[in-house]
């Protein structure tokens, strides 16, 4: 994804660098201009790729009195903070509780795969021996209950949904107070694709919130969206309380860079990601290892230390 | 003094911090960023050594010249006539054949829908063809689109070959005296070969009259690999791979236009229709202008 190949494209501008006897303002015009590149390529978004740019200049005071091998430390660690800031998101991750009915929202644009995505999540939890659940609250999209039913009887996980009720509020409720009843522990609800410029479908996962109080709302994301990440994604955290986010189709050709922008946007961390269409195309995202694996890339060893200081 | 109302010639330093606010913005609005770059690249060189007019600024022209190389990369060179080609395919009294493809969840299917209410009120009559026979509930949002659109579906089920379901699905609407047929197919990421080498072999043996790429508009740098990859798998002997492209999801997307660009830049094919919304109105025609306008603001 993204990080992986961005981290291997920054290291060698890094090394290039390094190969350089003096690092003057080119130098550093040239690093900060292919960084640059490669996250615009990767989709990330525009102005925060300037932002970072000019951060890192900004950082990098090449007046200054350090002698070369310790600009250059400089410059690889102000690289790699401003890498992390933009993943981390500096939220701690919603914890499941034992025992207890934990009612998980998924939310998104349309297509994004949430309904593809809530039946990989609740095959996750029922694995791990939670008593996990299914409810339908798309009562929008042609086929949408059947694409969830067929996926969950596969995965043999209750659900519930209606063919004839049109208001997702009323079989979101009833699903959920069902299964609270019966005490199951991940109460995972599908909800329609929507877009910020469509008042209505906003307001409508807004009566949602109210309706079935969820415990974690989870933004599900395409990985090869591009610059309209950002603007959609700030709008779904203002609309609800969005708290986890997932970064679905990871196995295409697509960098992601653009999600990542949208995790930037909603404050909230990548939990999954989706490897794609079979159910246990699935993987558990920590952004704290990530990143600290891609710091303990070849010559970036150590790297973690000097952050610490 | 003077030197201001003398015409002056333009190089490349004059050019380039210019070049570089048309290329960031171009970007903005979610061109790929190679494309804006080479773009940008192609529009500066074309620039250089010509004279810039007393009274015009160097902004001024090289936005005009962006303006015209942007008109041109949408303005197609061979247009796709949908209508045109039933009503021939009709006169050898044999249904015309859509095939609709692209990656997960673009749109596909919704378009599909849209095409065949656009055709049924010219009073085509249309039918179409289940050949994702892979995603749960494929079949059922097709039957629901075909319900209440009144027209015929013909499926086979999961886990069908797609080549023969549409191959048996032509063979009937002839039968039947249907003039289109519309054929639905699974989404599937570009780099996946069997699947590629599974939509091609559908290609192949029906030789629809059109291949129709869908793609979201809220795509990214990723525009580029997709289209090249699906013309690329889907150009064979038999097959000029992809006929026309299809936007989805314009109205998600505000100003952030750039994937026509992208698109149609990565082919060369027409943008033949647009995707505004959910419902079957929602399909438009791409407006040249108001996509180049959007792009330089
Ligand atoms: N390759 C791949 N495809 C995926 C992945 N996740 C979802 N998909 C596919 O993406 C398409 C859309 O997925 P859905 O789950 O229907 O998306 P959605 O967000 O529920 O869509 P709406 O309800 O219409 O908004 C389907 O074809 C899925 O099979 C993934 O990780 N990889
Ligand atoms: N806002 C908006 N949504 C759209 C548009 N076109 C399609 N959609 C929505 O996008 C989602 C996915 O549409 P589908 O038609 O199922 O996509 P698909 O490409 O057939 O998906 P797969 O078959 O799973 O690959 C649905 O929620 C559609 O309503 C559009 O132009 N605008
Ligand atoms: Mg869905
Ligand atoms: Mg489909």
């Amino acid at each position: 994804m993204v990080l992986a190949e961005l981290g291997s494209k920054i290291s060698s501008a890094l090394n290039a660098m390094t190969n350089s006897v003096v690092i003057d303002e080119k130098v550093l015009d040239d690093l900060v201009k292919t960084i640059g590149n490669a996250l615009m390529m990767a989709d990330v978004d525009v102005r925060l790729v300037k932002k970072l740019q000019n951060n890192i200049k900004a950082a990098v005071n090449l007046d200054g009195e350090a002698a070369g091998i310790n600009k250059r430390k400089l410059i690889h660690s102000t690289v790699f903070k401003e890498m992390i800031a933009l993943l981390d998101s500096g939220k701690a991750q919603y914890k499941m509780k034992k025992g207890k009915p934990n009612v998980i929202m998924f939310v998104g644009l349309q297509g994004a795969g949430k309904t593809t995505t809530v039946t990989k999540f609740a095959y996750h939890y029922k694995k791990k021996g939670w008593k996990t659940a299914l409810i339908c609250a798309d009562t929008f999209r042609a086929g949408a209950f059947d694409q969830l039913k067929q996926n969950a009887t596969k995965a043999k996980i209750p659900f519930y949904g209606s063919y004839t009720e049109n208001d997702p509020v009323v079989t979101a409720e009833q699903g959920v107070k069902q299964f609270r009843e019966e005490k199951f522990e991940v109460i995972i609800v599908d909800t329609s694709g929507r877009h910020k410029q469509e008042a209505a479908l906003f307001e409508e996962m807004r009566e949602l919130e109210r309706a079935i109080q969820p415990d974690d709302t989870v933004f599900v994301m395409d990985s090869s969206i591009g610059q309209a990440a950002k603007p959609q994604a700030t709008a779904f955290r203002e609309a609800v309380n969005v708290g986890s986010c997932i970064i679905t189709k990871l196995d295409g050709h697509a960098k992601g860079g653009g999600a990542l922008s949208a995790v930037a946007a909603t404050q909230s961390p990548i939990i999954f990601i989706g490897t794609g269409e079979h159910i246990d195309d699935f993987e558990e995202f920590n952004s704290q290892s990530f990143v600290s694996r891609l710091l303990g890339m070849g010559d970036l060893q150590g790297l973690q230390k000097i952050l610490e200081k | 003094l003077w030197s201001r109302f003398v015409g002056k010639t333009l190089d490349r330093e004059q050019l380039e911090p210019v070049m570089e606010q048309f290329r960031e913005n171009l970007m903005s609005k979610n061109v790929a960023q190679p494309i804006a770059e080479q773009l940008c690249d192609s529009v500066c060189a074309d620039l250089e050594g010509t004279s810039c007019g007393t009274f015009t600024s160097v902004r001024a022209k090289v936005s005009g010249a962006i303006e015209s190389s942007l008109t041109r990369i949408l303005t197609p060179k061979r247009p796709v006539d949908v209508v045109q080609g039933v009503l021939a395919a009709k006169k050898q009294q044999r249904p015309y054949t859509i095939c609709f493809v692209g990656v997960n969840g673009v749109g596909k299917s919704t378009t599909l829908s849209k095409v065949a209410a656009y055709l049924m009120s010219l009073k085509f009559k249309v039918g179409i063809a289940a050949c994702d026979t892979f995603r749960s509930g494929a079949i059922e949002q097709l039957r629901t689109h075909a319900k209440r659109l009144k027209i015929p579906l013909y499926a086979e089920g999961y886990d069908k070959d797609a080549a023969f379901v549409a191959a048996e699905a032509i063979r009937r609407a002839k039968a039947e005296g249907l003039d289109v047929v519309l054929i639905d197919t699974a989404g599937r990421m570009q780099d996946n070969l069997p699947l590629m080498r599974a939509l091609a072999k559908l290609i192949q043996v029906n030789r629809p009259d059109l291949c129709l790429f869908v793609g979201e508009a809220l795509v990214g740098n990723d525009a580029v690999d997709q289209l090249s990859k699906f013309n690329a798998q889907l150009t064979t002997l038999q097959s000029t791979g992809i006929d026309g492209i299809i936007l989805t999801k314009f109205d998600v997307i505000d100003d952030k236009v750039g994937a026509a660009i992208s698109m149609t830049y990565t082919t060369g094919k027409p943008i033949v229709f647009v995707g505004t919304g959910q419902t079957y109105k929602d399909l438009k025609r791409l407006n040249v202008s108001t996509i180049v306008k959007s792009l330089l603001k």
